[in-house]
């Protein structure tokens, strides 16, 4: 066990160093004050979080941990059905990362917007087919994940008009308008933020 | 019929404490998340792992952690006469509980909690400690697709025959008559993950085989661990990753 890990492969099992000269990262478990490896992948160092604190080491298996949504995440979901008091999704990625299988979640009606929940109308709000940027607020039931998006940044980020089939543009944050046909409809739009220096 | 023979050699050649040849290939399969081939001597095992993903059967939904399906069977050409298995042999069923049960221990299944892992072994050749080279054709599986570990779990069985205590035994000295202990071990933290028994064997002479087997384990461990090793080696390489430092 040296003072610095160096960048060998380690294997599942393998001892890394002891908790007092290392905090544990991915892909990394403490057993016994000692740091081992959980997953086949290179040893990484990252810098303490705070002044004085212990280094952050993680392993980095190959393709990424397996992902699994958890409440906090945002989420990029694609509604499969909607109904009066709640719409379902299909769970796509977690944050920047693809997932290889889709998770269901559900959007209730209270957790569509802040204000004026109980006047929500689910298909005003979002139709089948939207991608929509959601956060988890639970693990849910036995069925699917809770999500919400009660915040201005989450919300449809991208929809297909009904008239014409192509990509509709953000109009409010209540419309997007159809670039074809002109016809505007609802939505729950998401505002994105703008980066400074773009059109 | 004698199965050491008086200068101390086996059936096959072996020493009693030998291991026979082992071989690991890693990612054989392109649809599974991660799969190997375990072969020991002529038993070959080939090991398919599904998941992390969403729980088919929601019933079967854990909210600490993931549920691990395991499936083992045998192909119809493993044998030395071609037989035909069904599903629910019961064999089958219960070396399946038994791979479930060892893996659901070195799989840290508290970190990826509501989801289900699936584990599909399937013997293509059938020399004796079949039972073994799943368990470590699985772990290999496990550790190729990425799923978090505790340890390398190895198994490997020991008999007593002849009063010697043998290692790794094949299947003509499986018939033998004799016991046959199967050992997992996870090797670093030093604990025993499975133990199952076949047939009687003093209590004086357990110890003794357990022992044999235990450093078995220990080995395959070792030869594990460098298979995988040099397969992500060779992967990092292949996608020019070599030579950057962290």
């Amino acid at each position: 066990m040296a003072a610095e890990p160096g960048t060998a492969l380690v294997c599942p099992g393998d001892r890394l160093g002891t908790t007092d000269a290392f905090c544990p990262g991915e892909g990394v478990y403490v057993r016994d004050g000692f740091l081992l490896a959980a997953v086949v992948g290179r040893q990484r160092l990252e810098a303490p979080a705070e002044q004085g604190g212990r280094p952050v080491l993680h392993v980095a298996g190959r393709g990424g941990a397996p992902l699994v949504p958890k409440p906090g995440d945002v989420v990029t979901v694609k509604i499969s059905r909607v109904g009066q008091t709640a719409c379902q999704a299909l769970i796509m990625c977690v944050g920047r990362q693809a997932l290889s299988t889709e998770f269901k979640g559900v959007i209730r009606q209270q957790d569509v917007r802040s204000t004026e929940i109980d006047k929500v109308v689910m298909y005003d709000c979002f139709r089948p087919g939207d991608i929509v940027r959601a956060e988890v607020v639970s693990l849910g039931d036995a069925r699917s994940y809770y999500l919400s998006t009660a915040k201005n940044e989450l919300g449809v980020v991208y929809a297909r008009s009904a008239a014409a089939g192509a990509p509709m543009l953000p109009a409010s944050w209540v419309t997007m308008q159809c670039p074809e046909t002109q016809t505007v409809e609802k939505r729950k739009v998401a505002r994105l933020a703008v980066v400074a220096g773009q059109a | 019929m004698e199965y050491v023979s008086p200068e101390g050699l086996r059936l096959d050649g072996r020493r009693p404490r030998e291991l026979r040849r082992i071989n690991c290939q890693l990612d054989v399969l392109s649809n599974a998340d991660g799969s190997a081939i375990f072969e020991m001597g002529n038993t070959k095992v080939l090991a398919a792992v599904f998941g992390p993903h969403a729980v088919t059967r929601r019933s079967d939904v854990r909210e600490e952690g993931a549920v691990v399906v395991c499936e083992y069977s045998m192909a119809a050409f493993s044998t030395g006469e071609r037989r035909r298995r069904g599903k629910g042999d019961r064999r089958s069923t219960e070396l399946s509980l038994v791979i479930r049960n060892t893996l659901e221990q070195a799989i840290m299944t508290e970190l990826l909690p509501r989801s289900q892992i699936d584990v599909y072994v399937q013997v293509l050749q059938a020399d004796g400690g079949t039972r073994c080279a799943a368990i470590n054709a699985a772990v290999l599986a496990l550790a190729a697709a990425g799923v978090p570990l505790r340890d390398l779990v190895a198994a490997c069985a020991a008999g007593h025959l002849d009063a010697t205590p043998l290692l790794d035994l094949n299947y003509s000295e499986d018939a033998g008559g004799g016991p046959d202990l199967a050992v997992a071990l996870a090797p670093r933290l030093d604990q025993l993950v499975l133990v199952q028994m076949d047939n009687r064997l003093p209590v004086d002479t357990f110890q003794a085989v357990l022992e044999l087997a235990r450093e078995g384990c220990r080995t395959i461990s070792s030869v594990m661990r460098g298979a995988l090793l040099e397969h992500t080696r060779r992967l990092a390489l292949a996608r020019g990753m070599a030579g950057s430092s962290a």
